[in-house]
């Protein structure tokens, strides 16, 4: 046996190991050992509680309910697209006026130049127009009126009649009767008319007897005479003269003075012969004829109206006038330094310019849009036009018109006002769209009805992707509110049991640890609050505020306030109890021999040893605060609109019962909201009794 | 006893006192303007016999508005104590009419709900103290629980639907098994008397089910807890230990004990079956005390709503007062004072 050397290093480590073996054989040994300490694992206090909260199965299923409540109504908002008030809209057609079409007939007048049109001037236009359509033969008449006289001639195209001023030209006149006087054959004698000479007793005599003999008419002295305006008794003689035409100027021909005799024996006062016109005027049986002599176009008539080819644009009434003029004349004409002219002979007339681009075209159809406005363009008109006179062709009442249209949309805001959008698709682009009209004639029009797309609060709809509960009665997004809805009502719950603990801590912390009258008054404090009936106290309240209409936000305040003020009480009562109790132990004493201050010994010694009773309670009555604000909400009274609690959608959809047989796919789910939260609230408030006072449990 | 009793009285009175003071208080700080305008509604409304004017005189010269807050309380508190409520502005009858008119339709439901609260409440507690952790124990107290966190309303509401809706398209019934709402059918004038009682009694099985449903689960959980603490005790393992049968244990020893509490809450609660239910009256139309205080206090009928915030914190103070009393009365062991 040989010595080996060993290292004194070697030596140590193998000790070492040794050493190590034989503790660990010892600590071994010693596990089995009753009273070692390291037996049993010492929980802190807190994280006893939680090992016995969490083997709590209903307190676990509250807490999950919670958690879940919390990141649904505070997370929740932040991921989902919709706000609270956010509305949604959905796009219906709509069968709505369209437009209206008619085949006018009435002439309106326009201006030309610097004529301003005199209402009286336009109103007999009118009659002379109606008079010279009446009559096939007329082509143009004279009207005379306070301003003047005016000519007013229908053009080749029939649809315009042109006025115009005239200044008068004695031509010729000639006398048809004269008046003699007057005679009864009672009085056995005429009076005779200034300016007239007796004629005698014969004269007399052969008038009264033309009377009795009822000729009214007679012959003396070569010249004759009747009686007008006779009676049995009396009447008044003229002289009937020979109506030779004494001319002014140069004699005209006889056929012109048949025409005169014509257009007097049918009392008209103007008549046209060989393209003049010529005005009659009479004053005591002398008729006096005067040529018209025009001077100025001052108006054009006209049942025309001008389509721009350039969709909307409009045209001045200057630019009308000339347009029609030159339709009537055929001249160019200039506007604005462009130089336009007519082309007739087309079914319509048409105004092109120098260069031939047809700019408007004159047609006695009018089309224009629901609003009143001229907002189509010509070929719609077109349509329109073709479609009306086939179905008047056919007789028939109503027609369908095919026809590609710009799709639009009606859009209400929320005020109600209405405008009118372009459907642009993703391009950009108009959405042109083929849409069935409808013509419906009317008494004296046509009536375009066609669906219109519309833009239409998304109400009460069903479940979709979209809206996974759908939408409520405004077109708010359901689940959004429930999550909004969520968040106040939490809001709510924590902020009362907040104030309320708060205050029956103050309160009852003071009562407990001073005892005597203060402990008595502030008791009789909770007596009385505990007598105070809070639901109809806060229906008054919330009557109160709907009168003064208080914004939702102040309601809200208002509301958590009333409910924490009203609900101290209980906690108050709660903590009083505790601090009695605790008030005799130890450690108070303690506190008190070191010099303690009185508001440390209650807040910092005490209510400390209270948390865990006021954690119990705070949990369990956030249950109940939440059920108070939804009743209070459902009953119209609590947390009021925009604003959305669980409690005022179950109340907007509750209130009339078909839609809360109708839509149960809203108020269900929310009512289980508020019972979940409540159970959960309920679940962990007795999971956190029994974890921190195990008494109960066996 | 008595001595008890008559000093329990006297501070409840107090107590009364001061609630009336507050709730006095509460009216006497609504603005004058919200006063005369509810005053000017509610005097338009068809059947009111007198003008607004009339009744802003009266309810000045019955809560002495012009008196300020002192004078006017006890001139309040004067016509009060002699039983001169003054008119009701909503219903335009005399208070104490309107009153009698309705109370006896809260009673009813209210005593219908009370009994049979405790014929499915106590029971179950029990039983579920009996079977702790067991199934029956956990479905009693999650029943309990849900019924304690649903809103009335919500319970109302779902119940029309089912019962007064849904329940007919199931079974294709002719006619709804229940009116959603109402005290009376539509033929109730044609019926006997004996089919008018049914009639209105048809249309209480609704709201009751409603309050017994929200009701329920405070009592059983009440009982439960009593009972657990009972079956706790140490006269409980003796009887057990004496070898009498479990049967025995849990109905002469445990649960008269148990009973202690159980009447004194019960008892204490009597009074509240006048206080009449506001929501679920409301909801269903029955014309209790808690529909007429509903529509007056929404509408802001000053009369009637002073009267039945006073009304129910007499009541409250008469539970307490019973409780105080009965559980002297109930368990011996209790020394009064």
């Amino acid at each position: 046996m040989a010595f080996e050397k060993k290292s004194f290093n070697e030596v140590l480590k193998q000790r070492e190991l040794r050493e190590q073996a034989e503790r660990a054989q010892k600590a071994a040994d010693d596990h089995i050992a009753l009273d070692d300490s390291q037996r049993v694992k010492v929980l802190s206090p807190g994280r006893l509680v939680f090992k016995r909260f969490i083997r709590n199965r209903l307190a676990i299923v509250g807490t999950c309910i919670l958690i879940f409540m919390f990141l649904f109504s505070f997370l929740g908002p932040l991921f989902y697209a919709y706000g609270q008030t956010e509305r949604f809209y959905k796009h219906e057609y709509q069968q709505s006026d369209y437009a209206g079409a008619q085949l006018r007939t009435e002439f309106t007048n326009y201006a030309c130049g610097d004529y301003v049109i005199d209402k009286e001037v336009a109103r007999r236009v009118n009659s002379a127009i109606i008079a010279i359509n009446s009559d096939e033969e007329a082509e143009a008449t004279v009207i005379n009126v306070a301003s003047g006289n005016y000519l007013v001639a229908a053009a080749e195209d029939e649809n315009i009649f042109v006025v115009t001023d005239c200044t008068q030209q004695d031509v010729a006149s000639f006398v048809d009767t004269i008046e003699i006087g007057s005679f009864t054959t009672i009085e056995g004698k005429i009076t005779y008319n200034d300016g007239v000479k007796d004629l005698g007793a014969a004269f007399y005599e052969a008038a009264a007897a033309a009377l009795k003999g009822k000729t009214y008419a007679f012959t003396f002295g070569g010249k004759n005479y009747e009686i007008r305006n006779y009676n049995k008794v009396g009447g008044t003689i003229f002289e009937i003269s020979d109506r030779a035409f004494t001319y002014v100027g140069a004699s005209l021909s006889p056929e012109f003075e048949t025409a005169v005799l014509e257009a007097v024996a049918a009392k008209q006062i103007a008549f046209v012969f060989e393209n003049d016109a010529y005005l009659i005027s009479e004053e005591n049986g002398k008729y006096s004829i005067s040529v018209s002599i025009p001077n100025e176009i001052v108006m054009v008539s006209t049942t025309y109206v001008l389509n721009a080819y350039e969709k909307g644009k409009q045209f001045s009434d200057s630019f009308k006038a000339d347009a029609l003029l030159s339709v009537a004349s055929g001249d160019a004409f200039e506007e604005n330094g462009v130089t336009y002219h007519a082309v007739t002979g087309e079914e319509k007339p048409e105004i092109v310019t120098e260069d031939g681009t047809p700019i408007a075209q004159l047609s006695n159809f009018v089309v224009r849009g629901a609003d009143g406005k001229d907002s189509f363009d010509i070929a719609f008109k077109d349509a329109v036009e073709d479609a009306v006179m086939d179905m008047e062709s056919r007789g028939e009442k109503s027609t369908v018109l095919t026809y590609d249209l710009l799709l639009k949309e009606t859009q209400t805001d929320e005020k109600g006002n209405e405008t009118v959008v372009v459907v642009r698709d993703e391009n950009g682009n108009e959405v042109y769209q083929s849409t069935d009209i409808n013509i419906r004639k009317l008494v004296n029009d046509y009536e375009l009805t066609c669906p219109i797309l519309s833009r239409l609060f998304d109400i009460n709809s069903s479940p979709s992707a979209d809206h996974l509960f759908g939408t409520d009665s405004d077109g708010y997004d359901v689940l959004a509110r429930m999550m909004y809805g969520g968040r106040i009502s939490l809001m709510v719950g924590f902020v009362v049991v907040i104030l309320e603990t708060l205050l029956g801590t103050i309160m009852g912390g003071i009562a407990g640890y001073f005892g005597g009258w203060v402990d008595n008054l502030i008791m009789r404090l909770v007596d009385i609050f505990y007598c105070i009936p809070s639901m109809p106290i806060l229906i008054i309240t919330g009557a109160f505020m709907d009168a003064e209409k208080l914004s939702p936000y102040v309601r809200l305040m208002w509301m958590m306030a009333i409910l924490g003020f009203l609900g101290w009480a209980g906690v108050a009562r709660l903590v009083r109890g505790q601090i009695l109790s605790l008030r005799e132990q130890e450690f108070m004493v303690a506190a008190e021999a070191t010099g303690v201050r009185v508001r440390k010994r209650i807040f910092r010694h005490l209510v400390p040893n209270v948390m865990p009773q006021l954690i119990v309670t705070a949990t369990a009555g956030l249950g109940g605060v939440i059920i108070t604000e939804s009743t209070l909400s459902f009953l119209g009274l609590g947390v009021k609109h925009p604003l959305a609690t669980w409690g005022t959608m179950i109340n907007s959809i509750t209130q009339r019962n078909e839609d809360m047989i109708k839509y149960t796919y809203i108020w269900i789910p929310v009512g289980l909201l508020i019972c979940l939260t409540v159970i959960a609230f309920n679940f962990v408030g007795d999971g956190l009794r029994d974890a921190f006072d195990p008494k109960m449990k066996k | 006893m008595l001595k008890f009793t008559i000093k329990r009285l006297l501070i409840s009175v107090v107590i009364l006192f001061f609630v009336m003071f507050i709730v006095y208080t509460l009216m006497f700080s609504l603005p004058t303007s919200y006063m005369e305008k509810t005053a000017r509604e509610l005097a338009t409304k068809p059947g009111s016999l007198k003008s607004a004017s009339e009744w802003l005189a009266e309810l000045n010269a019955q809560y002495g508005m012009d008196k300020g807050l002192v004078g006017g309380f006890f001139t309040w508190l004067g016509s009060f104590a002699v039983g001169d409520f003054g008119e009701s502005w909503q219903w335009t009858k005399d208070v104490t009419s309107v009153f009698n008119s309705t109370v006896w339709y809260s009673f009813a439901l209210g005593l219908v709900c009370f009994i049979f609260e405790i014929l499915i409440a106590i029971p179950l507690g029990v039983l579920a103290a009996k079977k702790q952790y067991s199934i029956t124990d956990y479905s009693v107290t999650v029943f309990a629980l849900i019924g304690i966190s649903m809103p009335t309303f919500f319970v109302a509401t779902v119940y029309k639907l089912l019962f007064a809706v849904k329940l007919q398209d199931w079974f294709g019934l002719s006619k709804p098994l229940f009116d959603i709402s109402g005290m009376q059918s539509r033929d109730y004038v044609n019926l006997s008397d004996v089919g008018k009682f049914f009639d209105v009694a048809k249309h209480f099985v609704l709201p009751a089910l409603t309050l017994v449903t929200v009701s329920i689960g405070s009592l059983m959980r009440y009982t439960r807890t009593n009972m657990l603490e009972v079956l706790n005790a140490d006269y409980i393992r003796t009887a057990r230990a004496k070898g009498l049968s479990e049967k025995k244990v849990i109905n002469y020893h445990a649960f008269r004990n148990t009973l202690i509490p159980i009447v004194t809450i019960l008892g204490g609660s009597l009074p509240g079956l006048f206080s009449g239910a506001l929501i679920t009256e409301t909801l269903f139309g029955i014309r209790g005390i808690g529909y007429a205080s509903y529509y007056s206090m929404v509408a802001g009928d000053i009369p009637f709503t002073m009267f039945y915030l006073s009304f129910i914190a007499i009541l409250t103070l008469l539970g307490n007062l019973i409780a105080d009393i009965l559980y002297a009365v109930v368990d011996p062991r209790v020394r009064l004072n």
